[in-house]
């Protein structure tokens, strides 16, 4: 009885262990293979990235990016070698056709999970990079056409870093680093780098976001000073260096002349200039679905007793919006 | 000319990048340009009296002074027309109901039926069922109606606009509010109802607290309660007024807890941050008096209604069986209680209570029958002596109740598990068999914890 017993045991725990697909042992496979395809899309964004900048990689930099032994390096240069991924030149590494092919596919699937977790999603920003980074491998081809037609063919992640498109291209960046930039009329910001992530935070804790319209006061070894028209951001060189700027288009000039709905005062009535371009995907359809459309006159018409949200009126309805939605909307009083 | 799908394709890829990035603005506007110069052509607007009307209605319901207030007030009027108006209705129907079921009883006798048959299907299905129709169906003809008068009236939205600022502080979103007067009718119907949360995060929290909002089903305990240990010590006329009170007292606990569990959600399993909120506030309407009684009567009130008694007929049926089946000189119904009992003491409650809320996971009402059922002693559900001071005397001389075991019992109607029909709706909303059983674990743990816990101090602080 005894020994029956042990015996059934020790054999139920070998079919749970030797079980193909299901299995213990099969399903560590796929955590290996999983976490090997993981380090091999990394490896090849990384590259991807480096030769978009100009330049080289060592073995030693992917360490670094991927923070891997020496040993298991060299096991995944010679393993991507093999698959054709890459080539060696000297003690630099560049991509081959396929490997750009797929590395530019996994920074597709990248961006396109930012733009999904930022609008669809709303996570905050500082969070999207490294959620994002977990969900972009094993991603097929077709996952992420359908990914990309459902968000509605973006074209630029939520950083202002351009999506490829589906046949693998990537548009030009436009923008110039602050640093860079001599004019001093005001300048758009395009992107806002977010690694390395100390830096990202920086720029983000003074304020600074995508989209935002600002002039340089002054600028000197030690800090950038900027502004936005009301506050003032100050940057250290380093710092602003990741932050991307173009010329603002004329018709963006009109913002600068428009106060945000959240301080507009009571029955004031205004003009809707523009929806804040940080506002996409679900946030814009429902703003959008609610008739707030530029040049619709709007005015704050209720308060509740908490001070937020408000209600405003709009083409004869009243609308309530919390004060974060109401800062993303620009108007001109009228 | 042989043009292909991926030719078109191809080329509306390479358009694409061309278009400018607010393009779909510009749509969105021409729309609503179009629409406008329709609306002028064909709308000729009379003077704006009604529009003045409305604002300040609205500047009312919405002020400082009295938008909290008027909320509160209207909250107690349906509360307190809600149970006064349904115990004389609720007798009239269960004696009706009762006395089909004698009937049937004496003709399944007379053609000499053997006994469990008799009892299964009269004492057990039939008993259950009329139960719950005699409990739930007064309640719910007087709630929903008065519900959907103020949801037809436009007055609701303006609950969500006055406390979306507490939601926001615990990350829900506004909507909530009318979920959680939804769930006063019935708890399923308030899960169905989150669908008018259009962000995924705020609705599963709405949908995951909305059992803090005590039911239809929950107000006959939470009622018998109040008049027994609370209003008894008032005099007569004050009664239904102190009963009530203290049901109103229960169920702003319930709205502390759905907010104290909405901030632990949003900080937890449903990280994030509070997110897009638009809400219309529609104009004030007449109320359409007919389409009120057809929208509570047949959409809500039949609807829910159906839905309950598919579930109570088995219970009826397995509340017989257990009280039916006998060891020794008791039944298994006082043996499963018997063993549940120390469990039972630690919450400040007893067994009978604990197996009264197992059997009827599938339907609430059955709570307080099934109760009387294993302290008489009786083979069926049974309605308790017929005065309160007999139930009183039952409970407190009888069966070791004290003013902690009302309390923790009250507390427990308000925070334990889910009935079945609001489970399986969560698992139909959710479509994830993580978030129905979530809705479980989270309710019944936090019944437990502060059950246990108020036990506790009052034991510890020598009150019982």
């Amino acid at each position: 009885m005894n020994t029956t017993f042990w015996y059934l045991l020790v054999s139920a725990l070998l079919i749970w262990i030797f079980l193909p697909r299901v299995g213990l042992l099969a399903m560590y496979k796929t955590y290996r293979a999983a976490q090997e395809r993981e380090q091999v899309e990394d490896a090849l964004k990384h590259l991807l990235d480096r030769e978009q900048q100009g330049r080289q990689t060592s073995p030693e930099s992917l360490a670094g990016t991927l923070n891997l032994q020496r040993g298991r390096i060299v096991q995944l240069i010679e393993d991507m070698e093999a698959q054709g991924l890459i080539e060696s030149r000297g003690v630099n590494l560049s991509l081959t056709t396929e490997g750009e092919r797929w590395a530019m596919h996994v920074v597709r699937a990248h961006r396109l999970w930012e733009r999904y977790l930022t609008d669809e999603a709303r996570m905050p920003l500082e969070k999207i990079h490294n959620e994002a980074h977990r969900r972009e491998h094993l991603m097929t081809e077709a996952q992420l056409n359908e990914m990309d037609a459902a968000l509605g063919h973006p074209i630029r992640d939520p950083h202002g870093d351009p999506i490829p498109t589906r046949a693998g291209t990537l548009p030009k960046e436009e923008g110039m680093p602050l640093t860079a930039w001599q004019a001093t009329g005001p300048a758009r910001i395009v992107h806002l780098e977010d690694e390395p992530t100390l830096a990202f935070e920086q720029i983000l804790a003074a304020g600074l976001r995508l989209g935002q319209t600002i002039r340089i006061l002054d600028k000197n070894p030690q800090r950038y000073l900027l502004t936005d028209g009301e506050i003032e951001y100050r940057l250290a060189p380093a710092v602003a260096a990741n932050v991307s700027v173009v010329a603002l288009p004329e018709s963006e000039v009109a913002k600068a002349s428009s106060i945000p709905l959240a301080e507009l005062s009571y029955d004031q009535k205004a003009e809707i200039v523009i929806l804040d371009d940080a506002v996409q995907g679900f946030t814009r359809r429902r703003f959008l679905d609610l008739g707030l459309t530029p040049g619709t006159v709007i005015f704050p018409e209720l308060k509740n007793f908490f001070g937020d949200p408000r209600a405003y009126r709009v083409r004869g309805t009243l609308i309530a919006l919390r004060k974060d939605q109401a800062a993303q909307i620009w108007v001109r009083p009228v | 000319m042989n043009i292909q799908p991926n030719d078109i394709l191809a080329k509306a890829e390479s358009l694409r990048n061309s278009l400018s990035t607010g393009f779909r603005d510009e749509i969105v506007k021409s729309l609503y340009t179009e629409a406008e110069n329709i609306a002028k052509r064909a709308v000729k607007t009379a003077t704006d009296k009604k529009y003045d009307f409305d604002q300040r209605i609205d500047r009312l319901v919405t002020s400082p002074y009295a938008g909290l207030p008027i909320m509160l007030g209207l909250l107690g009027i349906i509360i307190w027309l809600t149970v006064s108006g349904a115990n004389v209705v609720s007798a009239a129907i269960a004696t009706v109901l009762f006395s089909v079921g004698d009937f049937g009883r004496g003709l399944f006798n007379q053609i000499g039926m053997p006994w469990w048959i008799t009892g299964f299907i009269w004492d057990g299905v039939y008993l259950g069922l009329a139960w719950v129709v005699s409990v739930m169906l007064p309640p719910m003809m007087i709630f929903f109606p008065a519900f959907t008068f103020l949801e037809d009236l436009g007055y609701l939205p303006r609950v969500a606009f006055n406390l979306d600022w507490m939601f926001k502080k615990t990350g829900a979103h506004g909507k909530q509010s009318l979920t959680m007067a939804m769930g006063f009718g019935c708890n399923a119907a308030g899960v169905i109802a989150t669908r008018v949360i259009d962000s995924p995060r705020e609705r599963l929290i709405a949908i995951l607290t909305n059992n803090f909002v005590p039911c239809n089903g929950r107000f006959p305990t939470l009622i018998m309660l109040a008049t027994i240990f609370v209003a008894a010590s008032f005099p007569p006329a004050l009664t239904s007024f102190i009963a009530a009170g203290t049901v109103v007292g229960v169920v702003l606990i319930g709205i502390a807890f759905t907010f104290l569990m909405s901030w632990i959600l949003s900080r937890t399993v449903l990280k994030g941050e509070a997110s897009a909120f638009t809400l219309e506030l529609p104009p004030y309407r007449r109320p359409n008096i007919s389409r009120i009684l057809y929208t509570s009567i047949i959409d809500r009130t039949i609807f829910v209604l159906w839905r309950a008694m598919q579930t109570a007929a088995p219970a009826g049926a397995i509340i017989w069986v257990l009280a039916n089946i006998h060891i020794g000189d008791s039944n298994l119904a006082r043996a499963i209680a018997d063993w549940l009992n120390p469990f039972g003491l630690l919450l400040g409650l007893d067994g009978v209570i604990l197996l009264a809320y197992i059997i009827a996971i599938p339907a609430n009402e059955i709570v307080v029958p099934t109760m009387m059922m294993v302290y008489m002693g009786a083979g069926m559900m049974v309605n308790g002596p017929s005065s309160n001071n007999e139930i009183f005397n039952l409970l407190v001389n009888g069966n070791g109740w004290t003013m902690l075991t009302a309390i923790n019992l009250m507390l427990f109607a308000l925070l334990h598990n889910p009935c079945a029909t609001t489970i399986m709706t969560i698992y139909k909303e959710t479509k994830s068999l993580k978030w129905a059983t979530l809705s479980v674990v989270m309710t019944l743990g936090t019944a437990f914890v502060v059950t246990f816990l108020t036990a506790s101090i009052a034991r510890l602080l020598g009150w019982v």
